[in-house]
């Protein structure tokens, strides 16, 4: 239980240090998915049988809030303008792969 | 051997999930950290709901755990698949070291 606080403890320092919305969105879905592991250890220990829906309901929760995320910066977000080559490769040809 | 067992599955999934949050924090871009913590994240919460199952089997809470199994189990990983898809449709910036035996990198 211990481990799973920890966990999100780093993941609550990634949503907080972390560079794009990206970031914090995979932090998000970590912190639901160790919440749901807190709900799945605290039902073995009290011996319950009602925390199966709070587990179906939380993983629904983090999932649809995640998407929708997702799907809102999909219009809103701007693009990043393309990165200059990094200057120690300048005799090597631009890899085609690189998104337009 | 049942005590056993669900011990051996909890552990093994909160190990994950642990280690899934430790690659949150170390890698250093957002494809690389949504590998981690998509692969992580859903071994773990499957290997978690396994021992849930297996410490206190029941008809009506099999059905329940076996939902929530599949619901996480097709979660997770779309969830992943969005944020690295967006990331690579904004083009936000790379992680630009090259391994040591690329060929690209000698001239």
């Amino acid at each position: 239980m211990f481990v799973l606080i920890i966990a999100i403890l780093l993941a609550w320092w990634r949503m907080a240090k972390g560079p794009s919305v990206l970031d914090r969105i995979l932090a998000f879905d970590t912190i639901t998915v160790c919440v749901v592991g807190l709900i799945i250890l605290l039902s073995i220990r009290w011996r319950s049988l009602y925390f199966l829906e709070l587990i179906l309901v939380a993983s629904l929760l983090g999932f649809l809030s995640g998407v929708a995320f997702v799907f809102y910066l999909e219009k809103t977000m701007d693009t990043h303008p393309e990165e200059g080559a990094p200057p120690d490769s300048k005799a090597t040809k631009p890899s085609p792969s690189k998104t337009p | 051997m049942t005590d056993i067992l669900t011990c051996m599955l909890i552990l093994s999934g909160v190990g994950l999930i642990l280690l899934a949050a430790i690659g949150l924090i170390r890698f250093p871009d957002v494809l690389c950290r949504s590998h981690a913590v998509t692969k992580g994240l859903t071994l773990g919460i499957f290997l978690m709901l396994v021992g849930l199952w297996v410490h206190d089997p029941g008809p009506g809470k099999g059905l329940k755990i076996v939902l929530a199994i599949t619901f996480q189990i097709l979660t997770i990983p779309i969830s992943g698949h969005l944020v690295s898809r967006l990331a690579l449709q904004k083009n936000l910036p790379r992680w630009r070291h090259r391994p040591v035996d690329d060929p690209r990198s000698r001239n």
